[in-house]
Parts: structure tokens; C-alpha cells; sequence
């Protein structure tokens, strides 16, 4: 299974992959009970992306509440990438954000101080 | 039969400000509901979006939080309900307020963490919170004073404030409030 399509629910966000574009979208809030269940298949699909192709990674992220557990699960995430980059690999994170609410950009930048790799956060256009 | 004073009730209500209150077995469909209640509100409101989320988001916590503390002990549901309060103070601040039965020496200790953190600044904040994020998963299963705590803590605006409430030999009333 290469592809990954998860439809939002009240508490988790979108998922949408293209292997062949090498790219993971996730978009919505994310507050699921147990973050870790539903993390878990991105997770999948990340770490076999990068073990398959060699091609780069990027990850595009409209993520706007995330509870402290999707947190949690999103740094483990961000630490495959920063493992894979140091690896060599072309890894690169894109998080965009509605500009009236600075509380997502605080959230982003804060994932950004903890990773080496491109990670650009932009005002949603 | 006795009668509830369901005037008086809402006179209380409306007298302490209460945009939102829950009294009862929390259920994880429950929370999203209350939740999704809870941004209309705020929205009505005409809170800032970044006021709005900082609610939400303590709202969240602290009720999954009591959620993961009742399911690690095995209470039923009526041991694992929730009191919760949204309100405005008198200078228009958001009040979140929360409530459970844990045990009492959970309670000891949820008090001396929220005392803990109460007294750290932001920065402080931020580091606890960097270095709970780095704990391995076993290490800040749900005893309540994991990353949820230094969350709530972080996003409040005035330090965090903890009572405890003897129910019994065994149990005690944890209530936690933060203003945002």
C-alpha cells in the first residue's frame, strides 16, 4: 500500500499522499484522544517512503489546534526527518497558517527550533 | 420529590458569568461536542482567534486529561465525571475550570506540580515543557502531571490555581483553574 487518504473528523485532520510526488499533506485540527493510534499510519507511510524511495520528502502542513499528545506524535515525526536529513536525504517540511491567528505560527516555530532541515512556515495566501 | 430551582440556578449562572458549564460522565465524542459548542460560543463572543484557541485548547486538556486519569484507574463512568466550567471574569478574562475525583495521594501531588509550575515564568515554562516533550512515552503516562499540565500552565495568564476537596478516606476533588 503506497498510498495514505484519511478524510478529517471532528478531531483529526486530513491526509493526503502522492508517492510519486514524494509528498504527505495533512490538513484540520488535530486533537484525537489517542493521538498515537492515528499518527501511527502516517508514521508508516513516512518511515517506508523513506526506507523505498530515494527520492526527497516534503511534508505540507495546514495543521491549525494540535492537543499535546498529536504534539507529542508530530515530533516523532520531525525526528524521522531530521535522522533522514542527516542521513543525506532531501527532506523538507512546508506549514502553512491563517495570518489572524498567531497561536499556530508560535506552534510551528516552535517545532522549527528542533530541526535542521528546510522547514519554511508562510502566511496562508 | 425534591425540586431543583432551576431559576435560581441560572440566576447563579448568569451572575458568575458562565458561558459554559458540565457536570457528568465524560465521554471522548462527548468532548469534541462540548468543545465544538465551546468554539461557537467563543466565536459568538468575539473572541480573539488566538484568545479562542488558547480556551479550546486548556478545554482540551484538561478534559482528556481526567478522561486518561479515569481510565488508567478503572472508574466507572460515574467516578470519571467531569466538572467543567468556561467563564468571564469581571475584566473580561476567560476562566477554564475543571474538576474530578482522584485519589488522594494523586491529589498531594497534582497540587504540589500545579504549585510547581505556578511559580515558573514563561521561560521556565517552555524548558519544562521542551524537556517533558523529550521523556520517553512510559515515563509521563496519564498521572495528570505530564505535558498536559505544563501546557495549561504555559497558556494561562496568571499562574495556575489547584484546590482538593476530601471526598472520602480514599478520594479526593482535584479542581484546577487557568485564565486566559
Amino acid at each position: 500500500m503506497t498510498a495514505l487518504h484519511i478524510p478529517a473528523s471532528q478531531s483529526t485532520p486530513s491526509v493526503t499522499s502522492s508517492w510519486e510526488q514524494g509528498l504527505l499533506t495533512m490538513r484540520g485540527d488535530s486533537y484525537p484522544e489517542n493521538s498515537f493510534e492515528f499518527f501511527g499510519d502516517v508514521i508508516a507511510w513516512i518511515e517506508r517512503y523513506l526506507k523505498e524511495s530515494s527520492a526527497p520528502l516534503r511534508l505540507e502542513l495546514h495543521l491549525v489546534y494540535m492537543n499535546t499528545s498529536s504534539v507529542k506524535a508530530m515530533m516523532d515525526i520531525f525526528d524521522i526527518l531530521e535522522d533522514a536529513h542527516r542521513g543525506g536525504r532531501q527532506v523538507s517540511v512546508d506549514w502553512f497558517y491563517d495570518p489572524r491567528n498567531e497561536r499556530v505560527l508560535d506552534l510551528a516555530d516552535e517545532f522549527r527550533e528542533d530541526c535542521s532541515f528546510p522547514f519554511q512556515i508562510a502566511a496562508d495566501g | 420529590m425534591e425540586t431543583i430551582d432551576l431559576f435560581g440556578l441560572r440566576a447563579r449562572f448568569n451572575e458568575s458569568r458562565i458561558l459554559l458549564c458540565f457536570n457528568g460522565p465524560i465521554s471522548r465524542s462527548l468532548i469534541e461536542e462540548i468543545g465544538n459548542a465551546l468554539k461557537n460560543y467563543l466565536q459568538a463572543d468575539n473572541a480573539q482567534p488566538s484568545a479562542a484557541m488558547d480556551v479550546f485548547s486548556v478545554y482540551v486538556e484538561m478534559t482528556q486529561n481526567i478522561r486518561h486519569y479515569a481510565i488508567a484507574h478503572d472508574y466507572d463512568e460515574l467516578q470519571g465525571s467531569a466538572t467543567v466550567v468556561v467563564a468571564r471574569d469581571r475584566d473580561g478574562r476567560y476562566l477554564v475550570q475543571a474538576g474530578n475525583m482522584v485519589e488522594n495521594t494523586d491529589g498531594d501531588a497534582l497540587l504540589a506540580r500545579v504549585r510547581q509550575l505556578a511559580d515558573m515564568d514563561k521561560i521556565e515554562l517552555k524548558a519544562a515543557y521542551k524537556a517533558q516533550l523529550r521523556q520517553p512515552r512510559d515515563a509521563n503516562a496519564s498521572t495528570g502531571a505530564g505535558l498536559e499540565l505544563i501546557d495549561v500552565a504555559r497558556k494561562s495568564a496568571s499562574p495556575l490555581s489547584a484546590s482538593l476537596s476530601q471526598i472520602s478516606d480514599r478520594h479526593a476533588f482535584f479542581s484546577l483553574r487557568a485564565t486566559i
